[in-house]
Protein backbone atom coordinates (compact mmCIF):
# COMPACT_ATOMS: atom_id res chain seq x y z
CA UNK A 1 0.00 0.00 0.00
CA UNK A 2 2.56 2.25 0.60
CA UNK A 3 4.63 1.55 -2.35
CA UNK A 4 1.04 2.94 -4.21
CA UNK A 5 1.16 5.48 -1.96
CA UNK A 6 4.52 6.87 -2.77
CA UNK A 7 4.33 6.04 -6.36
CA UNK A 8 1.21 8.17 -7.10
CA UNK A 9 2.27 11.09 -4.89
CA UNK A 10 5.41 11.14 -7.15
CA UNK A 11 2.82 11.31 -10.26
CA UNK A 12 1.50 14.06 -8.31
CA UNK A 13 4.43 15.87 -8.01
CA UNK A 14 5.31 15.77 -12.02
CA UNK A 15 2.33 16.34 -12.76
CA UNK A 16 1.48 19.50 -9.96
CA UNK A 17 5.25 20.93 -9.03
CA UNK A 18 6.80 21.18 -12.36
CA UNK A 19 4.52 23.86 -14.32
CA UNK A 20 4.51 25.99 -10.82
CA UNK A 21 8.10 25.75 -10.91
CA UNK A 22 8.53 26.33 -14.99
CA UNK A 23 5.76 29.12 -14.60
CA UNK A 24 8.10 30.72 -11.17
CA UNK A 25 4.81 30.88 -9.08
CA UNK A 26 7.15 30.72 -6.12
CA UNK A 27 4.04 30.84 -3.23
CA UNK A 28 1.60 29.11 -5.22
CA UNK A 29 4.66 26.34 -4.99
CA UNK A 30 5.34 26.42 -1.90
CA UNK A 31 1.73 26.57 -0.57
CA UNK A 32 1.00 23.65 -2.47
CA UNK A 33 4.49 21.69 -1.77
CA UNK A 34 3.21 22.57 2.43
CA UNK A 35 -0.12 20.95 1.85
CA UNK A 36 1.33 18.23 -0.16
CA UNK A 37 3.84 17.23 2.90
CA UNK A 38 0.89 17.20 5.07
CA UNK A 39 -1.38 15.15 2.75
CA UNK A 40 1.53 12.67 2.58
CA UNK A 41 2.05 12.59 6.04
CA UNK A 42 -1.95 11.89 6.46
CA UNK A 43 -1.52 9.35 3.89
CA UNK A 44 1.17 7.42 5.41
CA UNK A 45 -0.32 6.91 8.40
CA UNK A 46 -3.51 5.95 7.12
CA UNK A 47 -1.23 2.86 5.57
CA UNK A 48 -0.06 2.12 8.92
CA UNK A 49 -3.60 2.09 10.13
CA UNK A 50 -2.75 4.83 12.63
CA UNK A 51 -5.38 6.85 14.17
CA UNK A 52 -5.12 10.12 13.44
CA UNK A 53 -7.14 12.11 15.87
CA UNK A 54 -10.94 13.95 15.03
CA UNK A 55 -11.93 17.22 16.17
CA UNK A 56 -15.38 15.38 16.31
CA UNK A 57 -15.23 13.96 19.44
CA UNK A 58 -13.63 17.13 21.47
CA UNK A 59 -16.36 19.23 19.92
CA UNK A 60 -19.20 16.90 20.48
CA UNK A 61 -17.98 16.73 24.28
CA UNK A 62 -18.08 20.46 24.60
CA UNK A 63 -21.35 20.89 22.82
CA UNK A 64 -22.73 18.03 25.29
CA UNK A 65 -21.17 20.03 28.34
CA UNK A 66 -22.24 23.40 27.41
CA UNK A 67 -25.87 22.76 25.89
CA UNK A 68 -26.56 18.97 27.48
CA UNK A 69 -27.43 17.71 24.50
CA UNK B 1 -7.30 36.55 -15.58
CA UNK B 2 -10.53 34.96 -17.52
CA UNK B 3 -13.40 35.41 -15.16
CA UNK B 4 -15.96 33.07 -14.54
CA UNK B 5 -19.33 33.54 -14.70
CA UNK B 6 -22.90 31.94 -14.16
CA UNK B 7 -26.22 32.47 -15.38
CA UNK B 8 -29.39 33.07 -12.75
CA UNK B 9 -30.68 29.73 -14.08
CA UNK B 10 -27.19 28.08 -13.27
CA UNK B 11 -26.73 29.68 -9.76
CA UNK B 12 -30.28 28.39 -8.94
CA UNK B 13 -29.65 24.87 -9.95
CA UNK B 14 -26.90 25.18 -8.23
CA UNK B 15 -28.19 26.39 -5.06
CA UNK B 16 -31.01 24.00 -5.06
CA UNK B 17 -29.08 21.08 -5.84
CA UNK B 18 -26.43 21.72 -2.89
CA UNK B 19 -29.48 22.11 -0.43
CA UNK B 20 -30.89 19.09 -1.44
CA UNK B 21 -27.12 17.36 -1.54
CA UNK B 22 -27.14 15.21 1.60
CA UNK B 23 -30.68 15.81 3.04
CA UNK B 24 -32.39 13.61 0.69
CA UNK B 25 -30.87 10.59 2.10
CA UNK B 26 -30.52 11.67 5.86
CA UNK B 27 -33.56 13.48 6.17
CA UNK B 28 -34.93 16.92 7.62
CA UNK B 29 -36.37 17.53 10.96
CA UNK B 30 -34.36 14.74 12.95
CA UNK B 31 -35.60 14.41 16.62
CA UNK B 32 -39.63 15.71 15.61
CA UNK B 33 -40.95 12.40 14.99
CA UNK B 34 -43.47 12.40 13.06
CA UNK B 35 -43.52 15.81 13.04
CA UNK B 36 -40.23 16.44 11.21
CA UNK B 37 -41.92 17.71 8.12
CA UNK B 38 -43.85 20.56 9.98
CA UNK B 39 -40.15 20.89 11.33
CA UNK B 40 -38.36 21.16 8.06
CA UNK B 41 -41.16 23.87 7.03
CA UNK B 42 -39.98 25.58 10.79
CA UNK B 43 -36.40 25.55 9.53
CA UNK B 44 -36.96 27.21 5.96
CA UNK B 45 -38.79 30.21 7.68
CA UNK B 46 -36.20 30.29 9.97
CA UNK B 47 -33.83 30.07 7.34
CA UNK B 48 -35.00 32.91 5.35
CA UNK B 49 -33.79 36.27 7.00
CA UNK B 50 -30.81 34.66 7.10
CA UNK B 51 -30.85 34.70 2.91
CA UNK B 52 -31.32 38.29 3.14
CA UNK B 53 -28.33 39.23 5.08
CA UNK B 54 -26.63 37.07 2.84
CA UNK B 55 -28.00 37.91 -0.25
CA UNK B 56 -27.71 42.07 0.84
CA UNK B 57 -24.00 41.33 1.05
CA UNK B 58 -23.28 40.30 -2.30
CA UNK B 59 -25.67 43.05 -3.10
CA UNK B 60 -23.40 45.52 -0.72
CA UNK B 61 -19.85 43.98 -2.67
CA UNK B 62 -20.44 43.47 -6.04
CA UNK B 63 -17.99 40.40 -7.92
CA UNK B 64 -16.54 40.22 -4.37
CA UNK B 65 -16.38 36.96 -2.59
CA UNK B 66 -16.40 35.90 1.37
CA UNK B 67 -12.81 36.88 2.06
CA UNK B 68 -12.37 39.94 0.12
CA UNK B 69 -15.72 41.21 2.00
CA UNK B 70 -14.23 39.86 5.45
CA UNK B 71 -10.76 41.68 4.29
CA UNK B 72 -12.47 44.80 3.34
CA UNK B 73 -14.39 45.13 6.37
CA UNK B 74 -12.32 43.79 8.94
CA UNK B 75 -9.10 44.68 6.91
CA UNK B 76 -6.34 42.41 6.98
CA UNK B 77 -5.40 40.56 9.88
CA UNK B 78 -8.64 40.29 11.36
CA UNK B 79 -10.20 39.48 7.72
CA UNK B 80 -7.72 36.71 7.42
CA UNK B 81 -9.10 35.24 10.93
CA UNK B 82 -12.22 35.27 10.09
CA UNK B 83 -11.35 33.56 6.71
CA UNK B 84 -9.82 30.74 8.38
CA UNK B 85 -12.67 29.60 9.90
CA UNK B 86 -15.11 30.03 7.13
CA UNK B 87 -12.14 27.70 4.82
CA UNK B 88 -12.38 25.16 7.97
CA UNK B 89 -16.13 25.40 7.91
CA UNK B 90 -16.52 24.68 4.05
CA UNK B 91 -13.47 22.04 4.37
CA UNK B 92 -15.40 20.37 6.93
CA UNK B 93 -18.99 20.82 5.55
CA UNK B 94 -17.19 18.80 2.62
CA UNK B 95 -15.60 16.11 4.41
CA UNK B 96 -18.90 15.40 6.16
CA UNK B 97 -20.79 15.05 3.01
CA UNK B 98 -18.23 12.77 1.73
CA UNK B 99 -18.52 10.87 4.83
CA UNK B 100 -22.59 10.84 4.39
CA UNK B 101 -21.78 9.16 1.31
CA UNK B 102 -18.99 6.66 1.63
CA UNK B 103 -21.03 5.10 5.17
CA UNK B 104 -24.30 5.03 2.60
CA UNK B 105 -21.84 3.23 0.09
CA UNK B 106 -20.48 1.26 2.64
CA UNK B 107 -24.05 0.08 4.42
CA UNK B 108 -25.83 0.15 1.26
CA UNK B 109 -25.30 -0.43 -1.78
CA UNK B 110 -21.43 -2.14 -1.37
CA UNK B 111 -20.74 -3.58 2.07
CA UNK B 112 -17.50 -5.28 0.85
CA UNK B 113 -15.95 -2.65 -0.62
CA UNK B 114 -13.52 -0.19 1.93
CA UNK B 115 -15.15 2.54 2.72
CA UNK B 116 -12.22 4.37 1.28
CA UNK B 117 -12.36 3.65 -2.32
CA UNK B 118 -16.07 5.21 -2.62
CA UNK B 119 -14.90 8.42 -0.89
CA UNK B 120 -11.43 8.27 -3.05
CA UNK B 121 -13.36 8.11 -6.28
CA UNK B 122 -16.20 10.71 -5.59
CA UNK B 123 -13.51 13.02 -4.03
CA UNK B 124 -11.74 12.98 -7.12
CA UNK B 125 -14.52 13.42 -9.21
CA UNK B 126 -14.89 16.83 -6.72
CA UNK B 127 -11.57 18.09 -7.84
CA UNK B 128 -11.77 17.72 -10.91
CA UNK B 129 -14.92 19.76 -11.57
CA UNK B 130 -13.40 22.56 -9.22
CA UNK B 131 -10.33 22.37 -11.57
CA UNK B 132 -12.25 22.84 -14.62
CA UNK B 133 -14.01 26.01 -12.50
CA UNK B 134 -17.09 26.90 -11.01
CA UNK B 135 -19.08 27.89 -14.50
CA UNK B 136 -18.57 23.66 -15.25
CA UNK B 137 -19.97 22.72 -12.05
CA UNK B 138 -22.89 25.05 -12.69
CA UNK B 139 -23.27 23.92 -16.25
CA UNK B 140 -23.57 20.41 -14.92
CA UNK B 141 -25.92 21.59 -12.10
CA UNK B 142 -27.88 22.86 -14.84
CA UNK B 143 -27.94 19.84 -17.14
CA UNK B 144 -28.63 17.14 -14.38
CA UNK B 145 -30.85 19.51 -12.16
CA UNK B 146 -34.57 18.44 -14.82
CA UNK B 147 -33.66 15.14 -14.62
CA UNK B 148 -33.18 14.67 -10.79
CA UNK B 149 -36.42 16.32 -10.40
CA UNK B 150 -38.29 14.12 -13.02
CA UNK B 151 -36.59 10.75 -10.95
CA UNK B 152 -37.86 12.33 -7.36
CA UNK B 153 -41.70 13.25 -8.40
CA UNK B 154 -42.13 10.05 -10.29
CA UNK B 155 -40.54 8.23 -7.81
CA UNK B 156 -42.72 10.20 -5.28
CA UNK B 157 -45.93 9.47 -7.38
CA UNK B 158 -45.45 5.80 -7.67
CA UNK B 159 -44.90 5.72 -3.27
CA UNK B 160 -48.41 6.75 -3.40
CA UNK B 161 -49.65 2.76 -3.17
CA UNK B 162 -47.39 2.64 0.20
CA UNK B 163 -48.30 5.72 1.99
CA UNK B 164 -50.59 5.61 5.24
CA UNK B 165 -52.03 8.79 6.60
CA UNK B 166 -52.35 7.54 10.04
CA UNK B 167 -48.19 7.86 10.52
CA UNK B 168 -48.42 11.51 10.36
CA UNK B 169 -50.74 11.09 13.78
CA UNK B 170 -50.34 12.48 16.49
CA UNK B 171 -50.08 15.85 15.16
CA UNK B 172 -47.69 17.64 17.66
CA UNK B 173 -48.61 14.69 20.14
CA UNK B 174 -45.08 15.81 22.01
CA UNK B 175 -45.40 19.57 21.67
CA UNK B 176 -44.42 22.24 19.87
CA UNK B 177 -40.98 21.68 21.68
CA UNK B 178 -39.21 18.83 19.83
CA UNK B 179 -40.77 20.64 16.36
CA UNK B 180 -38.76 23.98 17.16
CA UNK B 181 -35.41 21.56 18.09
CA UNK B 182 -36.30 20.02 14.85
CA UNK B 183 -36.79 23.36 12.61
CA UNK B 184 -33.70 24.73 14.61
CA UNK B 185 -31.58 21.30 13.09
CA UNK B 186 -33.21 21.60 9.00
CA UNK B 187 -32.31 26.08 10.01
CA UNK B 188 -28.69 24.53 10.17
CA UNK B 189 -28.93 21.52 8.15
CA UNK B 190 -29.61 21.98 4.82
CA UNK B 191 -31.05 25.54 4.67
CA UNK B 192 -28.05 27.81 6.37
CA UNK B 193 -25.00 26.17 4.97
CA UNK B 194 -26.26 27.95 1.80
CA UNK B 195 -23.71 30.76 3.59
CA UNK B 196 -21.10 28.93 1.64
CA UNK B 197 -22.42 30.66 -1.34
CA UNK B 198 -21.01 34.23 -0.35
CA UNK B 199 -17.95 32.21 -1.63
CA UNK B 200 -19.49 31.50 -4.97
CA UNK B 201 -22.11 33.88 -6.27
CA UNK B 202 -19.30 37.09 -6.71
CA UNK B 203 -19.23 35.21 -10.56
CA UNK B 204 -23.25 36.01 -11.14
CA UNK B 205 -23.67 37.32 -14.57
CA UNK B 206 -26.57 39.47 -13.11
CA UNK B 207 -25.30 41.72 -9.79
CA UNK B 208 -29.00 42.44 -9.07
CA UNK B 209 -30.02 39.21 -8.06
CA UNK B 210 -28.55 37.39 -5.89
CA UNK B 211 -31.61 37.94 -3.49
CA UNK B 212 -34.10 36.57 -6.09
CA UNK B 213 -31.59 33.63 -6.76
CA UNK B 214 -31.21 32.65 -3.55
CA UNK B 215 -34.72 32.78 -2.54
CA UNK B 216 -36.19 31.13 -4.86
CA UNK B 217 -33.35 28.16 -4.72
CA UNK B 218 -33.64 27.37 -0.66
CA UNK B 219 -37.08 27.67 -0.64
CA UNK B 220 -37.77 25.18 -3.98
CA UNK B 221 -35.39 22.65 -2.36
CA UNK B 222 -36.94 23.42 1.03
CA UNK B 223 -39.76 22.29 -1.06
CA UNK B 224 -38.32 19.16 -2.19
CA UNK B 225 -36.88 18.17 0.91
CA UNK B 226 -40.22 18.52 2.98
CA UNK B 227 -42.35 16.79 0.01
CA UNK B 228 -39.51 13.81 0.88
CA UNK B 229 -39.74 14.22 4.29
CA UNK B 230 -43.81 13.62 4.54
CA UNK B 231 -43.37 10.47 2.28
CA UNK B 232 -40.52 8.74 4.42
CA UNK B 233 -43.44 9.39 7.42
CA UNK B 234 -46.45 8.51 5.10
CA UNK B 235 -44.93 5.15 3.71
CA UNK B 236 -42.29 4.17 6.94
CA UNK B 237 -44.23 5.50 9.93
CA UNK B 238 -42.61 5.41 13.51
CA UNK B 239 -39.92 2.63 11.77
CA UNK B 240 -38.41 5.71 9.78
CA UNK B 241 -36.74 6.63 13.16
CA UNK B 242 -34.33 3.41 13.65
CA UNK B 243 -33.36 4.07 9.98
CA UNK B 244 -30.25 5.58 9.01
CA UNK B 245 -31.47 6.49 5.87
CA UNK B 246 -35.11 6.37 5.57
CA UNK B 247 -35.41 7.16 1.75
CA UNK B 248 -33.73 4.42 0.46
CA UNK B 249 -35.74 2.25 2.68
CA UNK B 250 -39.25 4.33 1.62
CA UNK B 251 -38.50 3.89 -1.88
CA UNK B 252 -37.59 -0.01 -1.61
CA UNK B 253 -41.22 -0.45 -0.54
CA UNK B 254 -42.04 0.16 -4.42
CA UNK B 255 -43.56 -2.59 -5.45
CA UNK B 256 -46.33 -2.06 -8.60
CA UNK B 257 -47.86 -5.05 -10.46
CA UNK B 258 -44.18 -7.13 -9.36
CA UNK B 259 -43.16 -5.31 -12.53
CA UNK B 260 -41.85 -1.81 -11.22
CA UNK B 261 -39.37 -2.98 -8.15
CA UNK B 262 -36.40 -2.64 -6.93
CA UNK B 263 -36.32 1.48 -7.58
CA UNK B 264 -34.10 2.38 -5.01
CA UNK B 265 -31.09 2.74 -7.36
CA UNK B 266 -32.98 5.59 -8.02
CA UNK B 267 -32.05 7.11 -4.40
CA UNK B 268 -28.29 6.54 -4.91
CA UNK B 269 -28.46 7.87 -8.06
CA UNK B 270 -30.09 11.05 -6.53
CA UNK B 271 -27.57 11.02 -3.46
CA UNK B 272 -25.16 10.74 -5.93
CA UNK B 273 -25.33 13.99 -7.65
CA UNK B 274 -26.35 15.93 -4.70
CA UNK B 275 -23.46 15.02 -2.33
CA UNK B 276 -20.87 15.61 -6.05
CA UNK B 277 -22.23 19.30 -6.56
CA UNK B 278 -22.47 19.69 -2.45
CA UNK B 279 -18.66 18.44 -2.14
CA UNK B 280 -17.60 20.68 -5.36
CA UNK B 281 -19.02 23.50 -3.82
CA UNK B 282 -17.52 23.16 -0.43
CA UNK B 283 -13.87 22.36 -1.78
CA UNK B 284 -14.27 25.23 -4.04
CA UNK B 285 -14.78 27.49 -1.41
CA UNK B 286 -12.58 26.17 1.05
CA UNK B 287 -9.33 26.53 -2.56
CA UNK B 288 -10.82 29.90 -3.34
CA UNK B 289 -10.12 30.76 0.77
CA UNK B 290 -6.79 29.55 0.89
CA UNK B 291 -5.93 30.76 -2.37
CA UNK B 292 -6.87 34.24 -0.81
CA UNK B 293 -5.20 34.08 2.38
CA UNK B 294 -2.14 33.22 0.72
CA UNK B 295 -2.29 35.53 -2.39
CA UNK B 296 -2.17 32.74 -4.73
CA UNK B 297 -2.15 33.09 -8.47
CA UNK B 298 -4.83 30.96 -8.97
CA UNK B 299 -7.30 28.65 -6.55
CA UNK B 300 -6.49 25.57 -8.95
CA UNK B 301 -3.07 25.03 -8.01
CA UNK B 302 -4.33 23.75 -4.58
CA UNK B 303 -7.15 22.21 -5.13
CA UNK B 304 -5.63 18.38 -5.72
CA UNK B 305 -3.74 18.67 -2.05
CA UNK B 306 -6.91 20.03 -0.31
CA UNK B 307 -9.37 17.45 -2.04
CA UNK B 308 -7.23 14.97 -1.06
CA UNK B 309 -7.23 16.11 2.51
CA UNK B 310 -10.72 16.21 1.98
CA UNK B 311 -10.78 12.42 1.59
CA UNK B 312 -8.21 11.51 4.24
CA UNK B 313 -9.96 13.54 6.83
CA UNK B 314 -13.70 12.38 5.71
CA UNK B 315 -12.34 8.87 6.33
CA UNK B 316 -10.55 9.63 9.74
CA UNK B 317 -13.66 12.12 11.02
CA UNK B 318 -16.20 9.59 13.09
CA UNK B 319 -15.71 5.82 13.68
CA UNK B 320 -18.86 4.27 12.85
CA UNK B 321 -22.15 5.05 11.37
CA UNK B 322 -23.89 5.40 14.79
CA UNK B 323 -21.47 8.66 15.55
CA UNK B 324 -22.08 10.22 12.32
CA UNK B 325 -25.55 10.21 12.49
CA UNK B 326 -25.85 12.05 16.49
CA UNK B 327 -22.98 14.34 15.15
CA UNK B 328 -25.50 15.41 12.23
CA UNK B 329 -28.79 15.23 14.16
CA UNK B 330 -27.54 16.29 17.62
CA UNK B 331 -24.03 18.68 17.37
CA UNK B 332 -23.88 19.87 14.20
CA UNK B 333 -26.58 22.79 14.79
CA UNK B 334 -24.42 24.12 17.53
CA UNK B 335 -21.00 23.87 15.99
CA UNK B 336 -22.42 25.10 12.86
CA UNK B 337 -24.58 28.34 14.31
CA UNK B 338 -21.67 30.86 14.73
CA UNK B 339 -20.60 30.00 10.85
CA UNK B 340 -24.30 30.23 9.86
CA UNK B 341 -25.48 32.98 12.11
CA UNK B 342 -23.24 35.26 14.19
CA UNK B 343 -20.33 35.51 12.01
CA UNK B 344 -22.39 36.68 9.04
CA UNK B 345 -24.64 38.91 11.32
CA UNK B 346 -21.25 40.79 12.77
CA UNK B 347 -19.89 41.44 8.52
CA UNK B 348 -23.42 42.56 7.92
CA UNK B 349 -23.69 45.25 10.70
CA UNK B 350 -19.84 46.44 9.72
CA UNK B 351 -20.46 46.37 6.26
CA UNK B 352 -23.82 48.68 6.77
CA UNK B 353 -22.16 50.96 9.02
CA UNK B 354 -18.63 51.10 6.62
CA UNK B 355 -20.80 52.27 3.68
CA UNK B 356 -22.88 54.46 5.77
CA UNK B 357 -19.46 56.16 7.02
CA UNK B 358 -18.04 56.03 3.54
CA UNK B 359 -21.05 57.98 1.95
CA UNK B 360 -21.23 60.28 4.57
CA UNK B 361 -17.46 61.17 4.08
CA UNK B 362 -17.68 61.47 0.35
CA UNK B 363 -20.73 63.68 0.21
CA UNK B 364 -18.73 65.61 3.03
CA UNK B 365 -15.55 65.91 0.33
CA UNK B 366 -18.48 66.72 -2.03
CA UNK B 367 -19.60 69.77 0.10
CA UNK B 368 -16.08 71.17 0.51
Amino acid sequence: MIVLVLLGYSILGIYEFVPLYKQKLWRDFWVNAGLALLSITIAILQCFDLKIPSPSKPTMDLINMLFGE
Amino acid sequence: MYKEQITDKEAFCLIALFIMGSTLILGAGGEAKNDSWLAAIVGLIFAIPMLFIYSRLLFLFPEKDLFDILNIIFGNFFGKIISILYIWYAFHLGALVLRNFGEFMNTVTMPETPMLVSLFCMGMICVIAVNLGIEVISRFSAYVFPILIFILVFIDLLGITNIHFSNIKPFLGNGITPVLKGGFLSFSFPFAESVLFLGVFFSLKTKKSPLKIYLSGVIFAGVICISLTARNILVLGEFREKLYFPSYAAVSRINIGDFLQRMEGSVALVLLLGVFIKTSICLFVACKGISKLFNLNHYSSITIQVGLLMIYFSRTVFDSTMEMQNWAFKVYRYYAFPFQVIIPIFIWIFAEVKIALGKNKSKGAASK
